[in-house]
């Protein structure tokens, strides 16, 4: 039975530096997994929709324009994603990928968090439709 | 002068309410516990205050958003939720796992056992009042967060599972890292072993305070690391293994004094044991693939699934009626078993200890649901049998809406 | 020209915005040194303040139930009390504003009145968590106040008067620290008994009771009775350093010597977990008074004999 077991170790502490990482002045590396913000490409999409499907917190909606000729819009709400990460393995061609580097993604306004992914004409056809 | 003084005086006891909101707790819960002088008389719990209706939006939701929804009944213990939910599901389609995602699984289940483990001595270390050994595991614990960082993405609710298997590999470099994270934390686990066992003042906050007998533990039903100090060899990973652990074997850990200082140890050599299972699955992780296709409607059918969740047993109920929306999803967790004990427990002992004991059993109260039924008219409370809310429904659907 | 003095010792030095400052100060290095014991970083200097101007400006809510006239006068007498005890102390390596025979007494009770007045703070509400607080803090007063006085009492008898700058004239020539070392050990642990720190912070254990006797104040009140703690602090380490670290006769030793004893008070802290209070009580009732009197045996006799 010893009085102060961890002496060693508290005195010792006194002349090492804290362990508090000071962010955001200094910002340790995120690991390559690290599930961000989701980004889609569409080259290989085919419009079947399961990642919208498959989603647990509905964040993402398939607007299919015209199926034959690969025009599709994808809405992505980045306040309702859990950042799971499904989507990316329910797509059967890898177009959806969580990025690593985007992450930060406090915002002062609500416009930031609807995301349109999509050739800029379709994305402004799908807009003027609902409006 | 304003009212008079009213303390709630019944034979001259009064009562100390601990919750909903009170800085021992974590959590909402209510205890309200009857004092005399220092001594406590009487213990009476009341849960339900962390109840989201999780169970009912799992049928509104198909089989793999509903994987999602599970994970997040707990922020530590989600891992093996979701294991527990993909065991039911693989079981009823009648798919076989491949080897290397079964092996996957159960090292982030231990990493996930380690990182509870850590995350609980802080805490109670925080109840009985020694902040040090609280700052002192929580970086510690760190180690743990990156490790599981750089393997699946995220710090808690690491999301690793799918139905059918698993999301992420394992190559070589990570399991270099993990190896270097897992020695150092062996050795400041031995130390924490050492400190928690050797520590004056701490011991007098812990010996002998909350000694629950092996009888006692039986009777009451007290599961996990609890039980398990106080001598009762259950652990489901033993006595029923699952997943991988039919290949990797894990050894009991038991002690007998039953007291405080008794869990402590036990979920410390715990943690030692998680240590050397990840290095044995690391050296011999098999080869194949990572996950099966499943398909998207389940096979009609009922089973039950238990499995070893850091506090205990933790039980699902899956019934599955062949559409691609689960029918009905039964979670029973394994706070609500060791809350009887803390309550037993509690009677007896001094009011300082009531916290210690309440974080012995690591509590974790958002996995606790039940739902209370208020009558609006009569401004009465109490607590619903499966009966009466059966019959209450089959009135509400028939129109009935008084 | 009394009259200037006697406000300016009360209101700038060694009472007032200095002594506020001061314990201020100091409770900044015990939070800093703690954090970096823990191995992390502390609050930055301005921490206290900033709490101080904080809870000035909240809103002072009065319980039902309560005395609103002692709810409202007990905060500030205790800060009172705190304060006036800083007048007789050398502060800062100045000599004391006012000194009389006997004035050692009154300082000790002074202090004791702070502790007391939290206690009665903390009986006035209908509160249970501060009723609990209340009576942890009676039980503790009466515990650790015989062995802290008995050891302070002991540099006094050395010098053989009771007044401080006497006693303070005596220890400058010698360093008591070494004639009586188990006086100091109980100076010590007895000064962090009457400022309720970790290992003796029962009465205001945050995962038991809220915050014990203080749980209902918010606001002024508040501010005050903290501020109060932060005076208490300095004076207490003041009287030790001039006790048995040999006297502070310019500020630089009295900076150096207060700072050093934080420094043992700071690490006890971080050291050792908190005890319950049957066990604090029975902690001082059997050693603190066995040291403190084995101490006082040593030192009659070597009296005797020399």
């Amino acid at each position: 039975m010893k009085i102060g077991a961890m002496f060693t170790d508290v005195v010792s502490s006194l002349f090492k530096k804290p362990v508090t990482e000071k962010y955001p002045h200094e910002r340790y590396e995120v690991p390559k997994r690290f599930r961000g913000r989701l980004d889609w490409n569409a080259e290989n999409c085919t419009g079947c929709g399961i990642c919208a499907m498959d989603c647990p917190a509905n964040a993402i909606e398939m607007i299919v324009i015209d199926k034959k000729e690969k025009r599709f819009v994808l809405q992505y709400h980045i306040d309702r994603c859990t950042f799971c990460a499904q989507c990316v393995h329910s797509c059967n061609h890898g177009c959806l990928v969580m990025r690593a580097d985007d992450w930060e993604l406090a915002a002062l306004n609500r416009k930031f968090y609807t995301k349109w992914f999509g050739e800029l004409s379709d994305v402004e056809y799908v807009l003027a439709e609902s409006a | 002068m304003g009212a008079k003084m009213q303390t709630n005086k019944t034979d001259g006891k009064f009562t100390v309410p601990i919750g909903p909101q009170h800085p021992a707790l974590k959590e909402p819960a209510f205890f309200s516990i009857n004092v005399d002088g220092e001594i406590v008389t009487n213990a009476y719990v009341r849960l339900g205050y962390a109840h989201r209706g999780i169970e009912k939006a799992a049928e509104d939701r198909n089989w793999v958003q509903t994987l999602y929804l599970l994970e997040r009944i707990c922020g530590i213990c989600s891992h093996i939720h979701s294991t527990a939910y993909c065991l039911g599901v693989e079981k009823l389609a009648g798919m076989e796992v491949p080897p290397r995602a079964q092996a996957i699984r159960v090292l982030v289940a231990e990493l996930e056992r380690i990182h509870s483990h850590l995350l609980w001595l802080g805490v109670a270390s925080h109840e009985a009042g020694f902040d040090t050994l609280f700052m002192y595991s929580w970086r510690d614990r760190e180690t743990v967060m990156d490790i599981l960082e750089g393997l699946t993405g995220n710090r808690v609710n690491y999301s690793a599972n799918l139905l059918g298997g698993v999301k992420y590999d394992i190559d070589s470099a990570q399991a270099d890292s993990i190896r270097q994270g897992l020695e150092f934390l062996q050795e400041r686990l031995n130390y924490y072993l050492g400190i928690v066992t050797s520590d004056a003042l701490f011991l007098k906050r812990t010996r002998g305070i909350g000694r629950m007998t092996r009888n006692q533990a039986e009777v009451l039903g007290a599961v996990g690391p609890t039980a398990r100090a106080s001598n009762v060899a259950r652990d489901i990973r033993i006595e029923a293994p699952y997943s991988a652990y039919e290949h990797f074997h894990v050894s009991i850990i038991l002690e007998t004094n039953g007291d405080l200082e008794a869990r402590f140890v036990v979920r410390i050599k715990e943690m030692l044991e998680s240590c050397r299972l990840i290095n044995e699955i690391l050296d011999s992780l098999p080869e194949g693939e990572l996950v099966m296709r499943m398909k998207r409607r389940i096979n009609p059918g009922e089973t039950v699934v238990r499995v070893e969740a850091p506090r205990g047993e933790l039980f699902y109920f899956i019934k599955s009626n062949g559409t691609d929306k689960p029918e009905r999803i039964k979670v029973r967790t394994p706070t609500i078993c060791n809350m009887s004990s803390v309550v037993k427990l509690a009677i007896g002992s001094q009011l300082a200890d009531v916290p210690v004991i309440l974080a012995g059993i690591d509590p974790c109260f958002s996995c606790n649901d039940r739902s209370v039924h208020i009558d609006h008219r009569s401004s009465k409370t109490c607590r619903w049998t499966w009966e009466e809310l059966r019959k209450y429904g089959i009135r509400y659907y028939n129109g009935d809406h008084s | 020209m009394e009259i200037i003095r006697n406000l300016f010792v009360l209101l700038i030095f060694p009472g007032g915005l200095f002594l506020l400052a001061a314990g201020m100060f100091y409770e900044w290095v015990d939070r800093k040194l703690l954090s970096q014991y823990q191995n992390r970083i502390g609050p930055r200097w301005f921490q206290p303040l900033a709490d101080a101007v904080k809870l000035l400006a909240n809103e002072e809510v009065i319980p039902e139930g309560s005395n609103p006239t002692l709810f409202i006068v007990l905060p500030v007498v205790a800060l009172a009390g705190g304060i006036t005890a800083a007048l007789y102390v050398p502060m800062a390596g100045f000599p004391p504003a006012f000194s009389f025979a006997g004035d050692l007494i009154v300082t000790i009770y002074l202090l004791s009145l702070l502790t007391l007045c939290m206690g009665l703070a903390g009986a006035n509400t209908m509160n249970r968590f501060s009723l609990v607080g209340a009576t942890r803090t009676l039980t503790q007063l009466f515990s650790y106040e015989a062995p802290f006085l008995l050891a302070l009492l002991g540099p006094a008898l050395a010098a053989g008067s009771w007044q401080i700058s006497e006693i303070s004239a005596y220890t400058t020539q010698r360093w008591l620290l070494f004639t009586q070392p188990l006086g100091f050990i109980v100076a010590l642990i007895g000064l962090m008994g009457k400022l309720e720190l970790p290992p003796f912070d029962a009465p205001e254990a945050e995962t038991e009771i809220v915050a014990g006797a203080l749980t209902e104040y918010s606001g002024r009140g508040l501010a005050l009775f903290r501020l109060g703690k932060g005076v208490e602090m300095v004076v207490g380490l003041t009287l030790i350093a001039v006790f048995y670290l040999g006297g502070v006769s310019n500020p630089l030793y009295f900076l150096l010597k207060t700072l050093a004893l934080l420094l043992v008070v700071a690490g006890l802290q971080a050291l050792l977990a908190r005890l319950r209070i049957d066990q604090t009580v029975g902690l001082w009732w059997r050693y603190g008074v066995l040291l403190v009197l084995v101490q006082w045996l040593f030192m009659i006799g070597g009296r005797m004999v020399l």
